[in-house]
Order: structure tokens, then sequence, then C-alpha cells
């Protein structure tokens, strides 16, 4: 793996990926490669801080580990569980064997009966991966203390075999939406970025990108439009990935410019609720949008 | 302190950064040895060869919050900066350590002040009719002598009530899963035949609870024991939320994780400028709605709004709102103290406009009454 060797090659990188990146986080994902920190990303949903991560393991050319948060996540499903169908098998193959106890029982705690689940995957990777731990906000905060140790000694131990230590350490970046404020402890530990909506000239830039053969006139149209939204108080704001969509819909249904015939036939692509889509088209119908 | 620290005090560059990270401690921001380190290393990373980028990494490396960036860039630009004159304000950082100052009894009062020597008066009253008559008078005609009797006795009541509640969630749930793990793990003496079954308890579910608070004029005698109600809960439930309103709203739940409730309360009458001014409370909820429904309100949690429904705004509005509320919660519970007088009936504009989506209306006038919500939590 080649690590870039400057806040260029980081930028570089990126958009060759297809993804538009500014000096601030571009910096800073340059302290997560040196500093082998972990980073902490908050913002509103939808302003592209999972594929962060994505477009950060596609661009070391290594594996991305994903652990997504919820509500009672617990070690089992987050580091590691035992296969217990093989293990309950491989004692009733053993029954008649000369093996002692204590040697079957070494026996079903041995490596090939361990089911590895992210945090332990992430550890044991013969390359240092991308360990996404996605809206850690979600997770309950006996898991956020785990993972406090997890993330400050790099290693894992199970009573059965002992402790795993981090061959290569991964790449972690953790994402909050804010549910709930995240312990002091752990933002210590981590490097912190917030990370906003694109501003009209980087959110066209990002909508060129990915759809190379939008008129210029219509992307411009539309993300002054999304960033109209933006401000308006919706249930729902528009991420960039609802930009898109709105602009693949327009380009699908063949439209040119931003009418308002256009959008009203494709606001779908970018309001997900009932309430704001009868909002905005009013609002549209009478002129005032 | 009238001129503030600046780069160009400093011979090199290590030396700023050392002092900025001071800086920095000095202003609320949590910077440590470790933070400081890492500071330096990118300095010597290279990133300091450009200016942008070197605000980047220290700000990356001192913030741990949205609200922690306001206040880096801030010290920043006065640091790094052209030197200019001293500061204009204080940070409100440094208000908090203010109000840690004042936090003195009559702070907590709230206006209730000029307490008497109770001592002899209170001697008169045996202790069982006096517990049981405070339980059923309603806080607005408590007497300044039975106030902070009243108080203590509040504050138990409720903790033993947060605990039992808490006992129950535990013990709930008495069966549960098979535990495999350990399971075979005992197998393994009897042969691989799984004879002792060891079973697994489901993890009490947490429930969340959010608290909507009236401090307006109306409910100023209410409010102060409301909120140590809210405290109470506080110590005992993991998850809640709570903010007050009036004419505006004020997320609170961050004061609430204080250990000191005297400077918790402290803050928040420092906080609510507005304590005690007339209601809006459909603009309010919309408040609530627009910035923190989203986050806080999660389907299963069950809202409590605690106000007299005396709203001077439109009803309308609070129609809405609470429809919008009701949608995200699972059980919507309204605690107004006015039900508590004889003869009332919920016909004020506001009160008739938010029934409809209400679950339980309740009153909160006394100890007893909100004693009684003790079976509504239970069910959560």
């Amino acid at each position: 793996m080649i690590l870039p060797k400057d806040i260029e090659q980081i930028i570089n990188g990126f958009d060759q990926l297809n993804y538009v990146l500014d000096k601030e986080l571009a910096t800073i994902l340059f302290l997560l490669l040196k500093l082998e920190k972990p980073l902490l990303l908050e913002g509103n949903p939808g302003v592209g801080k999972t594929e962060i991560a994505n477009v950060l393991a596609a661009m070391l050319d290594t594996e991305l580990i994903r652990l997504q948060c919820y509500e009672g996540l617990d070690v089992s499903t987050a580091v590691y569980e035992w296969n217990y169908q093989k293990q309950l098998l491989s004692i009733k193959i053993q029954e008649a064997s000369e093996k002692s106890d204590v040697e079957k029982e070494e026996h079903i705690f041995g490596e090939e009966f361990l089911l590895k689940r992210p945090l332990l995957k992430a550890i044991t990777a013969p390359k240092a991966p991308v360990l996404l731990i996605d809206e850690i906000d979600r997770a309950d905060e006996e898991f956020e203390a785990f993972l406090l140790e997890l993330l400050s000694a790099f290693q894992i131990s199970i009573p059965e075999m002992g402790t795993i230590k981090a061959v290569h350490r991964p790449y972690v970046i953790l994402t909050s939406n804010r549910t709930r404020e995240l312990s002091d402890a752990l933002k210590r530990r981590c490097l912190y970025h917030w990370v906003n909506y694109p501003d009209l000239e980087k959110e066209i830039k990002i909508i060129e990108k990915h759809l190379p053969d939008i008129e210029p006139q219509l992307a411009m149209q539309l993300v002054n439009a999304v960033q109209k939204l933006r401000l308006q108080k919706l249930d729902k704001t528009p991420g960039i990935a609802e930009t898109l969509d709105w602009a693949r819909g327009l380009l699908a249904l063949g439209y040119k410019e931003l009418s308002v015939e256009a959008i009203t036939q494709s606001l779908g692509c970018v309001l997900k609720s009932a309430n704001d889509i009868e909002v905005v088209k009013a609002a549209v119908m009478s002129g005032e949008f | 302190m009238t001129q503030n620290p600046h780069h160009t005090d400093y011979s090199n560059i290590p030396e700023a950064i050392l002092a900025f990270g001071q800086l920095a401690r000095f202003n609320g921001l949590n910077v440590g040895v470790q933070e400081t380190i890492d500071a330096l290393e990118a300095a010597k990373l290279g990133v300091i060869g450009e200016k942008k980028a070197f605000r980047f990494a220290l700000k990356s490396i001192f913030c741990a919050s949205k609200e922690d960036i306001e206040v880096f860039d801030k010290i920043y630009d006065w640091f790094w900066g052209y030197k200019k004159g001293g500061l204009k304000s204080k940070t409100t950082y440094k208000n908090r350590s203010n109000l840690q100052k004042k936090s003195v009894a009559s702070v907590v009062m709230m206006g209730k002040g000029e307490s008497k020597d109770e001592g002899e008066e209170s001697k008169n009253v045996s202790g069982a009719n006096r517990i049981a008559r405070l339980r059923k008078t309603d806080f607005s005609k408590i007497e300044e002598i039975d106030s902070e009797f009243l108080e203590e006795l509040a504050i138990k009541l409720w903790q033993q009530m947060s605990l039992r509640l808490k006992r129950k969630m535990k013990f709930s749930t008495n069966k549960g899963r098979l535990d495999l793990r350990r399971t075979i793990r005992s197998s393994i003496s009897h042969g691989g035949e799984p004879i002792e079954l060891k079973r697994k308890k489901r993890a009490p579910r947490k429930q969340r609870l959010i608290v909507l608070l009236d401090v307006s004029g109306s409910m100023d005698k209410y409010s102060f024991f409301l909120l140590r109600f809210i405290c109470a809960l506080r110590t005992h439930f993991e998850s809640i939320e709570a903010f007050i309103f009036s004419t505006h709203l004020i997320r609170i739940t961050d004061y609430l994780h204080a250990k000191n409730l005297v400077l918790t309360l402290a803050v928040l009458s420092a906080k609510a400028d507005n304590w005690s001014s007339g209601t809006k409370i459909g603009e309010c909820f919309k408040d609530f709605n627009e910035r923190f429904a989203k986050q806080v309100l999660n389907g299963q949690s069950t809202t409590i709004v605690l106000s007299d429904g005396l709203d001077t705004g439109k009803p309308e509005v609070l129609e809405t709102e609470l429809k919008k509320i009701k949608l995200r919660t699972r059980r919507l519970i309204w605690l107004n103290p006015l039900k508590g007088m004889k003869g009332y009936e919920p016909i004020q504009k506001g009160m008739s406009a938010a029934l409809p989506n209400v679950d339980v209306f309740r009153s909160a006038h006394n100890l007893d009454s909100i004693l009684q919500l003790e079976e509504l939590l239970l069910s959560v």
C-alpha cells in the first residue's frame, strides 16, 4: 500500500474516485493516515460521511470493514462469536477419539471455530484496512466504553484463546448523527471534523463529476434549487445523494432545464416526505420558488 | 487579563503551539498533553508550511464538537492572526466558572428567598401529619416555611420512585434466550450432551424519556418543583432529554448531567432569561420539531409535557405541532398543574386544541399527583 505523501496527493486520489474533497478534510485525512488516530465525523444526514470511508479505502486499495451501530449492539455481533453448530458437531465426532478432555476443549476453541465480526476482522487483517464505525451515537454507552479500550490498545482479548493484538493498525473512521452526545473520553481519542452541506460551487462540481453528460445550465439550476430547499424548514433536508438522484431523474425524463413542469414531475427524487412535497409544490405553482 | 498571548510573543513555533494549547485549554477546549503532542507531531509532518492546512489540522485535534469549533475559530484568530487589541468579550466558557461562584442558596431558591427562621415553628407540627399534609398541598399554596422541607421530601420520594422503576425494568424479563456459548462449554464434561441449559437474560431496554417543561409566568410556582422532579428522574433514567420553554425553547439536558443540583439550577435560571414571562407553546413546539425532534424522538420514546396550557399563540399551531410530536413518540403525556384545581375544565383554547393528541392527561400540582406517575412510567 502506498500512503499519500502530502495533502495534494489525497485530493487528487479522491478526485480520481469521483469524490470532491476540500482542503480542510484532506488535511485531516492526511493526519489520520500519519498520526494513526481515529477520525470522528459529525454532520447532518446525507452529507457523505460514510462515503468518505468508502473512497479512502478505495484510494488506499485496502479493505473497508464496516460496523453499523444500533441500539443493543453487543460484543457477539461486533467482535466475535463462536460457531456453535460446528463446535457441537466436533464434540460428537471426537466422542470416540482417545483425546483427553483438555485436548478436546482446546480443539473446539481453535481459530477455525471462531466467527470474526467486524472489529476482530479489522484487527487481524493482513493489510491495514479502513474500519468504518457507522452511527456510533446509536450504540449504547456500554459499547462506547468497550470501543474506547479497543481504540487505545488495538487489542481484543478472548477468554478461551488469549489476547489478539493488531497486526496492522486499522484506519478508523467513526460517524455520528448527533442523536446523543458522545463521551468526552471517546472524543478525546479522535480527530474531529464537522461535515457541512457542500456550497454551490462544490455541489456543482460533484454533480459534474458523477454525471459528466449533464447540461451545465441544468446542473446550475438544479443545485441552486437544492441549496434553496436546504434553507427551508423541511421535515427531511435533502442531502447530496438526493441531489444526484434528482439530476439522474431529470436526465432520464429528458429535461434540459429546470421548468415548473420538470420540478413538479420529479420532486419525489429530492423530497422524501409527503408534507414537504406538498409545501414545495404549492410554492412552485405560485411562483414563489 | 488585559492582553491575549500572541504567536509573535514566542521565539519558535513549538513554543507558540504549546502556548496556543494553553490558551485553548483556558478557553474551555478539552486540550490535554496528548492533544498538544499531536499538534506538535502534525507541525512536524509539514502541514505548517501552509497557513490553512495548519489551521485545519489544529482544529481537528483540539475540537470535539461543533460548538468547540466556534471557540476555536475565535482564539485561533487572536493568537495566529495579526496583532490587534485585546478581547472584546470573554467567552461563554468563562461565564460558567462565574456561575459556579454565584451558586449560593439564594439563587437556588429562585426568588423564593427571604426564608424565615423556620426552626421554631416547625416543631409545632408532628412529623407524620406534616408529611401527609404536604404531600397533598398544591405547590402554589406552599408557605415559605414548608418549602424547604417539601423540597427534601420531594427529592427523597422521587428518587425512591425512579429507583423502583429501574428495578422493575431489570427483573421483568425472567427467563430469556438460550446462551449457546455457556451451554456448550458446560456440555463438554457431559460428553457433548447439552444437559445443563444456560440461559441469557435480555438486557433491559433503556427507555427514552423526553420532558418539555413550561417555565412561563403562569407556571412560576410549579416550574421550580417540576424541575427538581426532572432532575430526580435524570439520576435513574439513562436516557432523558429535557427542554424548558416559555417564549422560546432551550435544551437543558446537558445541565441535568451535572452532579451538583445546586449548580444545575443556578445555570438554568441564568440561562432562562425568559424565565417567567409569556408563553408561546405552539411556537416553542415548532422550534422543537425543527431542531430536535428528528434526533431525540425515536418512535419508542415517551414524551411528557409539563404545562398549564395557557398559550398566547395560535391554537392551530399548537395542534399541528403536537400532532407531529405525537407521530414520532410512543406516548404523549400532558401534566397540567391546573387540573388539580376544583372545577377546572380544559377549555382554554390552547389546552382544548392540544387534548385530541394527548394520550394521558393528568395533574401535577402536588407531590402525590407526581408520585402517581410511577405506574405510567412503569408501563413504558
